[in-house]
């Protein structure tokens, strides 16, 4: 998932900088070679080296590769002399004594032999070797490099901890300093910086995080804390050696990477530089060859998924977590809320590990390297989310889901659905996975669909406010007509030699009564009138049966048409629109009205009445005593722009239905065995 | 002195039956109000009456089927229509059943109690209290 080249990053290969011979399918076998494989330039400085070679020689790969051979040889004239005759006679074997970083001479029985290029000339060398049997070496029976052979190798810069260095040797003399120098053994390890690291050590540690961040960081973001003091140890051994070859090795204890690794520290030949090499067991049961082969597929099946993911190592809050729920804490969400610093500890602590080509992308980085931060970033905007992740964790949850939002590196803010992967409790490796989705787009295609939606809906109600004009005036005419001949009243109260005061209090306080009334009324067709969102308030079905009356009242009355009102008690209130609900009552009624409007003889009846149904739900139910609906007409009254009227829009009905469905309930429509419509509709109950 | 007029007060709205009977008992007069019209023509109240003021538009039966139905009945009692509707044939049948007068809410004071002094006649209308 290295994204700076995907082709490549995409079969796990980080790039080898300190390889001039490209990673082709030699160094690949030769990796698990059990003899020592060595390749050369003419010049004879090492090019590769391979686990078997560190095994055998005792030397890293880290510190041979771009080094000569002579390095290791006792007679470095006779060297030379060699090299030329090799590369003369195209092949060479013999015994040939090397230096281990211990001192110790070894014999080794090597075949050289030279590959040339197709000009002709020498392309490299490769060496072949092994422990000499005459040297009294038994001859290995595994044929593949065991893990713990292949060291995981570090080349640390101290230079700038001289005299931290110093201080320590100066405390080593000293009775009952342990503890400080303890200290100052970590404070040492944090000030190291990694020059380089092998394949091994960025495995093991790097977290796929890619040689190129481990370099240039403290060691101490990598090394194991158990045993950090103990490498401070060993530097400060190494720095202050008399001799300079001189290797310094110590036992650790498992830290639940290697097991029983055993660290070698030894001072290189730039000044202030150290090298160390880690050997120890993969502590996994699993065989090295295999985690390499199966994490090979996982990261290419990881790098070209089309969902954007992040790989987050958020182990540490994972222990502090525990600490948390030691203490008791059950309510994680209310912890935080006392505790914010945590979340901020989260966001600039928590890691990302890896990312793939998609979040890349999302994101809009340069490369991988730009996301391999602290997960802050992601929650830029909407830092509420970061919250829930970490409630998610806290509670054991498998995984967690919000849609959120989050800034891209342009500035550009999208509308993601994030899904976290929570490690499994007790798992191996600690890893945490994101996963974002665009969902911008959707998001802004939705909210296009619900003003569309809202424009009609508004667009219906004032076309039943046109139906309604006679009727609204009426309504606030009648106040109007009672305030006019109060306040007339009170006037000749008033003008009278001896007013009054007792008659004009009463009247005045009937004009308020009057003005408040009318006041309301104009609030209710402000309601059906204004272009608003829809909004979900606690709201009593009956309420809004009764409001929607006075919209239609005159036109009942004025019609002489009956109506009968059945309204339950007690019914629960529910979270509704209540502008939307009246609107729904307020269109069956009319249609009710002018249904029996053209019915020129018979009963002129609306029954209307609410009650709740055996689900818990809300009901209303109308039945009128018009002609009723043509039963060819009946599947389809509820389509948009379906009317039998000439003024029509056909647009009532329709919006009742999409109303209706938006607060999850349905409506239907039928004829009464007696003649006449029966509409119905059903709303489930959304406690307040 | 003469009798008190009385007038009676046909609407389906009670802030307006009690805003004209304030306005008739300032002005001097009776009053007496109903709800709708059969609760008018149910009482004794047709013939004591000396002029009705009633809504059009109630529910049940209308203020122009109340007219209908006094003339038909063979009252000659004034009846003033008083109503909110703008109906130009509602209208002329009112005034050709022989109403009083056709007046639209909101009414002014003065032209209603013209109306109502034309009905019951000059000499039986009370003189203006208090002044």
């Amino acid at each position: 998932m290295n994204a700076a080249s995907p082709d490549e990053a995409a079969v796990s290969a980080p790039k080898e900088p300190l390889r001039a011979v490209p990673r082709a399918s030699e160094p690949d076998i030769a990796e698990f070679a059990s003899e020592s494989v060595i390749i050369f330039d003419t010049d004879g400085a090492v090019h590769y080296w391979n686990p078997a070679s560190e095994a055998l020689y005792g030397w890293p790969a880290l510190t041979m590769i771009g080094r000569g051979i002579g390095h290791l040889s006792t007679r470095s004239e006779n060297e030379r002399e060699h090299w030329r005759m090799l590369l003369q006679e195209g092949t060479w074997q013999g015994v040939v004594s090397r230096r281990t970083p211990s001192g110790i001479h070894i014999a080794v029985d090597i075949r050289q032999y030279v590959r040339f290029a197709q000009d002709g000339s020498p392309r490299d060398v490769i060496e072949y070797g092994r422990q000499s049997l005459s040297d009294g070496a038994v001859p290995a029976a595994d044929w593949h490099i065991p893990d713990r052979l292949m060291a995981a190798s570090w080349e640390i810069d101290v230079s700038a901890s001289e005299k931290l260095i110093a201080t320590i040797a100066g405390l080593r003399g000293e009775a009952g300093a342990e503890g400080q120098l303890n200290a100052r053994y970590n404070e040492l390890v944090k000030a190291a910086r990694i020059v380089n690291v092998n394949e091994r050590t960025m495995r093991l540690v790097g977290g796929n995080r890619g040689r190129d961040l481990m370099i240039g960081q403290p060691v101490a973001g990598f090394w194991p804390l158990e045993s950090r003091a103990t490498l401070g140890e060993l530097i400060v051994d190494a720095m202050t050696s008399k001799t300079a070859d001189a290797t310094y090795r110590r036992q650790l204890p498992s830290d639940g990477i290697l097991r029983d690794p055993l660290v070698t520290v030894w001072r290189a030949e730039t000044p202030g530089r150290i090298y160390a090499a880690v050997n120890g067991t993969v502590d996994d049961d699993r065989s090295y060859m295999y985690l390499r082969a199966s994490e090979a597929r996982y990261r290419k099946l990881v790098h070209h998924m089309p969902v954007a993911l992040w790989q987050v190592d958020a182990s540490h809050m994972g222990r502090i977590y525990n600490d948390i729920r030691a203490s008791g804490v059950t309510d994680f969400g209310a912890y935080l809320d006392e505790h914010p610093e945590l979340v901020e500890l989260a966001a600039t602590t928590v890691q990302i590990t890896d990312v793939n080509r998609a979040a890349v992308q999302m994101l809009g980085g340069a490369s991988a390297i730009d996301l391999m931060r602290p997960v802050g970033y992601l929650f830029t905007v909407n830092r509420n989310a970061l919250h829930n992740v970490m409630i998610g964790r806290f509670n054991g949850q498998a995984s967690h889901e919000e849609v959120t939002k989050v800034e891209t590196f342009d500035g550009r803010v999208l509308d993601v659905r994030m899904s976290v992967t929570y490690p499994k409790i007790l798992a191996e490796l600690d890893v945490t996975i994101f996963s974002f989705e665009d969902v911008t787009e959707r998001m802004s295609m939705e909210a296009e669909i619900r003003q569309l939606q809202a424009d009609f809906t508004h667009a219906a109600r004032i076309s039943t406010l046109g139906e309604l004009t006679t009727s609204i005036a009426h309504e606030i005419n009648q106040p109007l007509a009672a305030i006019v001949t109060n306040a007339e009243t009170s006037l000749r109260w008033l003008s009278r030699d001896y007013p009054n005061v007792e008659k004009v209090k009463a009247l005045t306080t009937r004009v308020a009564a009057s003005a408040r009334r009318a006041s309301d009324i104009v609030q209710h067709i402000r309601g059906m009138a204004s272009k608003r969102q829809p909004e979900r308030v606690a709201t009593d079905l009956n309420e809004i049966v009764q409001e929607s009356l006075i919209f239609i009242r005159h036109e009942i009355e004025s019609q002489s048409i009956g109506i009968t009102t059945d309204l339950a008690r007690g019914l629960p209130s529910t979270m509704a629109d209540r502008i939307q609900l009246q609107q729904v009552v307020v269109n069956l009624l009319i249609n009710s009205v002018q249904a029996v409007e053209a019915q020129s003889e018979g009963k002129r009846e609306i029954c209307i009445g609410t009650h709740l149904t055996d689900a818990g739900g809300l009901a209303f139910t109308l039945r009128d005593t018009g002609p009723g609906i043509p039963p060819e007409d009946l599947a389809r009254i509820f389509e948009g722009f379906f009317t039998t009227k000439e003024a029509g829009m056909g647009i009532g009905l329709a919006i009742c239905q999409s109303i209706i469905s938006e607060h999850g309930g349905s409506i239907t429509a039928s004829n009464h065995p007696g003649g006449g419509a029966q509409l119905h509709f059903e709303i489930p109950v959304e406690a307040p | 002195m003469p009798k008190t007029p009385l007038v009676a007060v046909v609407d389906d709205d009670e802030a307006i039956r009690e805003a004209l009977c304030d306005l008739l008992m300032v002005t001097g007069l009776a009053c007496s109000t109903f709800d709708s019209a059969p609760a008018f023509l149910s009482g004794d109240a047709p013939g004591h009456v000396d002029c009705l003021i009633t809504d059009v538009r109630m529910p049940g039966m209308s203020g122009l089927d109340l007219l209908e139905r006094m003339r038909a009945g063979g009252s000659d009692l004034p009846v003033i229509m008083l109503t909110s509707v703008l109906d130009p044939s509602a209208r002329a049948r009112a005034l050709d059943l022989g109403a009083q007068a056709w007046l639209t809410k909101p009414v002014a004071d003065d032209a209603l109690l013209d109306e109502l002094k034309a009905a019951i006649g000059a000499e039986d209308w009370p003189d203006e209290p208090g002044h």
